[in-house]
Parts: structure tokens; C-alpha cells; sequence
């Protein structure tokens, strides 16, 4: 593991924060990342009905093996046409 | 885990659902990815639950998601 | 670091001298219950109980232990007195042992101390806290890449930067005789005080090597300087920025760029300081692109321009010297400027058809429809530079005949005129206007050994209310 020293002036955390919040999700287009374990598409299917009724969009998506991280392809699919995402359902 | 990960860096705030016996791995992960992933998890097993059983799961997770890719900055 | 009462010695089996006294080791273990600390060989010089390993080197660095052998005295937990390398009549002496090292040579240096070792030593100074360093540590994920986590922090200027480890960052601390924590400067735009350390965190990212730290570190001072007014400089949304202009014998030491392409890429101390620099105003002073810098269009400047004047090849004073500085100080400058302009003459023979080739570009300096406002600099290749040697003119000539030659009709460039409604505001009618105030028109020697071609750098605001040029000496 590296150690760095911060060039910064030290006024900020350290380490990496998560990306900004939408306040909402109406009006936005809300990934649903399946992976492909059983039962997980269950689960994917009532999430997608109550974020629907909270005025988004849903697509679906889901992962060739839940072994392995998202292909690229599928990855930059997800980035370029949703606001935000869920991945489920790892068990 | 690298999937929220790599959807983060790219601006796409993500959260990733996993059953409880998750919990430390994920830790584990996070750390060595060096991001505090959003996760929410449920309650084992999954399996073998009915469909009145995933929906609940479901219905109790939805909270705790919305506040994962929602709220203010 | 805590001693054992009495004799200690420390060696190394990789050391000669230490080999050749093992019976001398062995005699007073027996004799006077010495222990000794193995630095590369815990069965060096024997496999006993009075040799300890100290292959982690933790109780020589501690111990200041610089040669081996090493032997010292200890009393009451502390050391009494310590000597080095061999010699009879001296081991003798220290230890009340009058027959020690029969038969060996009288003496023999010792050899160096594995925790002196310069590429082991660094790393000991870290471990064991003695580093000095005060920044706050980050640990990079055990999954993260080392590059992309530059980027992902936000410490980059859009090309990658070389992690500031401690061991990077302390190798360049030795580049100046300042203390690392003396606080240099304040760093606008967020008025942070910045330490040596800090900037040598920067300098390390920009890619600099140690000895450019001296430089970095007047630029830095130039740039904070409210004369220079960086603030105000990152707030207007005009394409300029910091340009350097190096003089004086530090030139060749650091071997900076003063021929071919200087404006251009390839010369790592032109291009790795002025950078060094700009990281420190965004990361430490918070003036990162999208923030407070409003530039509206930007320049390839500001990933940092620097370069060194042709001060031997030129006929005339340097550009410090205009500065006021004596001859042969090392220094640098800093003016506030936009990206380079080509001044394109590849005909004029004469001096006098050559300046008034170069008088027309510089009317066009910033805008032609504007003067006296912003000031400008001057940069002629030795090629351009013939011209005026070989007629034997002098820098004030070419001051004095440029300034004659450099005054506008304010008619001609009053707002609305030729249906342009940028301009001179109108109470200038009538007047004639220098293009330049006086001393706003910077002239530097630079650029390789052919071509016809000389550059322009068109400033920003002059003045109170703009930048002014700041020198700053190089201290080592």
C-alpha cells in the first residue's frame, strides 16, 4: 500500500468521496444492475415498480456472470444513459 | 463491488444490495478500492424465499436504497 | 534506543575490518561480557548470545551509529563514549584489555554503517519517525492504481503526476538548505500559508528533480507577491498566466532551455517548475480551472511556461539586469502574459527595416485598437538578434527607436472607428498614445541559433490595478 504525503492545503478530507446526490430521483433514469444470482430479478422487479411510482424511468440490466465485474462494454452502456444506479442481488 | 466503483468515478452515483453475511467482505473491499461504497444489505438466505417474501425484502430495502442515490450534498 | 550495560559494539560482516577483529569480539565477550549488534548477519561474528540482529538496523539508527565497527561504553543506561574503526593501542586503552588483538595489523579504517546507507537511510528515517515530514499522510488503496489516484483526488493538472512518497519528497527537501517547515509564502487565491515542505510535496508531482527546487520555490514567491497579483490574474477571464523568464548561472546548472523550441516542450527543468508552481496555486491556493480561474478560452501556457535567457549569446544587458539585479545573480521573473505570438520576418536585413517589422506586431500586441493599457514581451532569436548586433546597436538604441516608432493616432483606434466599437475611449481624440507605458515593453534574448522568427507575448493589465513583473532571487 502507498503513502502519499497531500499536497494540498489540508482543508478537505482525505480519500475518495462519493459522487454528488440528485436530491430526487423524478424525472431521472434509474439503472437496475441484476447479476444474475437467483431471485435476484424478484427483488429488481418491486424496486422497479416503486421507483417507477416515484416518477423514473427504470432500465434493466443485467450481467453475464455475477463472478466477474460488469463487462466494459455494459459498464459504459450503464454510465452513458442512466443518472443512477442499483446492482442487486448478491447472496 | 468494482462495478459501483467504476460507475462512481464516473459520475453515476450507485449503490450495490447484498445479503447480510456480506457485511465484512464488503468492508474489506471498500477498503482496498478506497471508496466508501454505498451498500445496503438484507437479510439471508434469498434462495429459496417465496415471492411475497422477496417483495417484502424488497419494500423494507427501498428506504435505505432511495437514501443511497438520493439526499442533499 | 536502550544499551546494554558495558561494552557494545556494532558491525557488519560485510566490512573487512569487522572480519579481521572477531577474535578481538570473541576475547571480550569472554573477558568483559561485550555484546555486539550484527547489521547484516545475525550469526556474524558468531552464533551466541552476546550477538544481537539488528539487521532492521533499528538500534544503529537510533544510535547514530555511522562506521563499523563502533564500540561504545555504557553507563547508568547511557553512552559514556564510543570509538571507530580499529586500532590496538586505542581498543586497549578503552577497554582496560592490554593483550587484545595480538598479532593483528596496528590499525585499519572502519567501513560504513548500513544505516547511513543513502539508499537505506531515507527509508530508516521514515520508519523511525525522524523524517521531519509534517504533511498529512494518505494511504493509497491497496487496489488503487498509483497514477489514477492522483487524478481521482483532483491534484493533477489533466496530465498525470509522480506520487509524492516521503521517500520522493525527502530527497527533494535536501535540494535546498531551508528548513522544510519555514513558511514561505501565503498562496492566493485562498490566502493558505505554504511550508517548503509543501512546495517540495508539489515539485515532486510537477516531476522536478531536487535541485530545481531553489527555482521553484523564487517563482512561487514572485507569483504570491501583490504586485504580481496571482489573485487577480486566475479571476479575469483573459487567456493569461504566469510566463518565467530565468537569468544568471543557474541556467547552466539546471540545465534549463534557452536555444531550440525554448518556448515549446522537451527541457525538463522549463517545463517541470513552471508547473510545479501552478499545481501548488490549485492544490494549495485552490485556483483550479472551473473554480476561480475564469479563464474564458485559456492558453497552453498555463500548464506552466518557463525558460532561460540566451544571456551569452546576446549583445546586450539581461533581462534581470533591466530588472535591476547585478550581472550574474541567479534569478527569476514573473509576468503575467498570454500564450506566445509569432513575430514572422524572414527578409528584413537591415536593423531599421527589422524593428519597424517587430514595431508592427507589437502594435497588435493584446488588440491594435488598444494601448497603454497592457504591457508585452519581447522575446528575439539570435537570428533576429544578428541584425541589430551586426549594425552594432545597443538595448537602449533599440528602446529609443522602437518608442518612436510605437506611438498610435488615437483617431484611428477610438471606439466606432472602421465600424468597430472595441477601442480608445473617446476622450483620447486628437491624441497621439504610446502603445506601451514606459518600461512595459519586456525584451529577453531566447530561441535556437536559426530562424526568422521572433515571438510576442502580449500582457495582461499593467499596473496597480493588473500585474507588474516581480524578480525574485535564487537562493540555494
Amino acid at each position: 500500500m502507498t503513502t502519499v504525503l497531500d499536497p494540498t492545503s489540508e482543508v478537505t478530507p482525505v480519500g475518495r468521496e462519493r459522487t454528488r446526490r440528485p436530491e430526487s430521483l423524478a424525472g431521472l433514469t434509474v439503472g437496475l444492475l441484476d447479476i444474475t444470482k437467483p431471485r435476484g430479478d424478484v427483488f429488481l422487479d418491486h424496486i422497479e415498480a416503486a421507483i417507477t411510482a416515484l416518477g423514473a424511468t427504470v432500465t434493466r440490466y443485467s450481467k453475464p456472470t455475477f463472478a466477474k465485474p460488469a463487462p466494459a462494454d455494459l459498464r459504459h452502456e450503464i454510465a452513458t444513459q442512466c443518472d443512477a444506479v442499483i446492482e442487486a442481488l448478491a447472496d | 463491488m468494482h462495478d459501483i466503483d467504476d460507475l462512481e468515478r464516473r459520475g453515476i452515483p450507485s449503490v450495490f444490495v447484498a445479503s447480510d453475511p456480506f457485511r465484512d467482505g464488503a468492508q474489506t473491499q471498500a477498503e482496498a478500492l478506497g471508496l466508501n461504497v454505498s451498500r445496503v444489505f438484507v437479510e439471508h438466505p434469498i434462495q429459496d424465499r417465496t415471492d411475497d417474501e422477496m417483495r417484502d425484502l424488497a419494500n423494507r430495502a427501498l428506504a435505505e436504497l432511495l437514501a443511497a442515490i438520493t439526499g442533499p450534498n | 534506543m536502550q544499551l546494554p550495560e558495558g561494552f557494545v559494539a556494532v558491525v557488519k560482516r560485510d566490512c573487512a575490518t569487522c572480519e579481521m577483529i572477531v577474535p578481538v569480539l570473541e576475547q571480550l565477550a569472554t573477558d568483559r561480557g561485550l555484546i555486539v549488534y550484527s547489521q547484516d548477519d545475525p550469526t556474524f561474528p558468531a552464533v551466541s548470545d552476546w550477538v544481537v540482529d539488528d539487521t532492521d538496523l533499528v538500534v544503529s539508527w537510533h544510535n547514530q551509529i555511522e562506521t563499523v565497527p563502533t564500540l561504545l561504553r555504557i553507563e547508568n543506561g547511557a553512552e559514556v563514549e564510543r570509538i571507530v574503526g580499529w586500532a590496538v593501542e586505542q581498543w586497549r586503552s578503552f577497554t582496560g584489555v592490554g593483550d587484545l588483538g595480538r598479532g593483528l595489523p596496528e590499525h585499519r579504517p572502519g567501513c560504513g554503517s548500513l544505516s547511513v546507507d543513502p539508499t537505506v537511510a531515507p527509508g530508516l528515517a521514515i520508519a523511525f519517525g525522524g523524517s521531519g515530514l509534517a504533511a498529512r499522510r494518505v494511504e493509497l488503496a491497496m487496489l488503487e492504481d498509483d497514477a489514477e489516484a492522483m487524478f481521482d483526488r483532483g491534484w493533477t493538472d489533466g496530465l498525470p503526476v509522480v506520487p509524492p512518497t516521503q521517500e520522493r519528497v525527502m530527497r527533494m527537501l535536501e535540494g535546498t538548505s531551508r528548513a522544510a517547515d519555514d513558511i514561505v509564502t501565503v498562496v492566493p487565491p485562498n490566502l493558505h500559508e505554504i511550508s517548503v515542505e509543501k512546495i517540495a510535496i508539489n515539485a515532486v508531482m510537477a516531476g522536478c528533480r531536487p535541485e530545481y527546487l531553489p527555482v521553484v520555490i523564487a517563482a512561487l514567491e514572485a507569483v504570491c507577491t501583490d504586485e504580481f497579483n496571482m489573485h487577480g490574474v486566475l479571476c479575469t477571464t483573459m487567456a493569461v498566466g504566469p510566463v518565467f523568464v530565468v537569468n544568471g548561472p543557474i541556467r547552466h546548472a539546471l540545465e534549463f532551455n534557452s536555444g531550440m523550441n525554448v518556448l515549446g516542450h522537451g527541457n525538463r527543468a522549463n517545463a517541470t517548475i513552471p508547473r510545479a508552481v501552478q499545481l501548488i496555486i490549485r492544490n494549495v491556493g485552490g485556483g483550479a480551472p472551473g473554480g476561480i480561474d475564469r479563464s474564458t478560452q485559456g492558453n497552453p501556457g498555463k500548464l506552466g511556461l518557463m525558460f532561460a535567457e540566451d544571456e551569452e549569446g546576446s549583445p546586450w544587458s539581461s533581462y534581470s539586469e533591466d530588472n535591476g539585479l547585478a550581472a550574474g545573480v541567479d534569478s527569476v521573473t514573473a509576468f503575467c502574459a498570454e500564450g506566445p505570438h509569432l513575430v514572422f520576418d524572414q527578409v528584413s536585413r537591415s536593423p531599421e527595416s527589422l524593428l519597424r517589422s517587430m514595431a508592427s506586431q507589437l502594435l497588435s500586441a493584446n488588440s491594435p485598437r488598444l494601448t497603454m493599457g497592457m504591457d508585452a514581451m519581447l522575446v528575439i532569436s539570435p537570428e533576429h538578434m544578428s541584425r541589430f548586433a551586426a549594425a552594432g546597436w545597443s538595448k537602449q538604441r533599440f528602446r529609443e527607436e522602437l518608442d518612436e516608432i510605437l506611438q498610435v493616432d488615437a483617431d484611428t483606434i477610438l471606439r466606432g472607428v472602421d465600424g468597430i466599437e472595441e477601442g480608445m475611449p473617446a476622450e483620447f481624440a486628437g491624441m497621439t498614445l504610446p502603445k506601451f507605458r514606459p518600461g512595459g515593453l519586456q525584451i529577453v534574448h531566447a530561441g535556437g541559433p536559426a530562424g526568422l522568427f521572433s515571438s510576442i507575448l502580449g500582457g495582461w493589465l499593467a499596473g496597480d490595478k493588473g500585474s507588474v513583473p516581480v524578480t525574485r532571487q535564487v537562493i540555494t
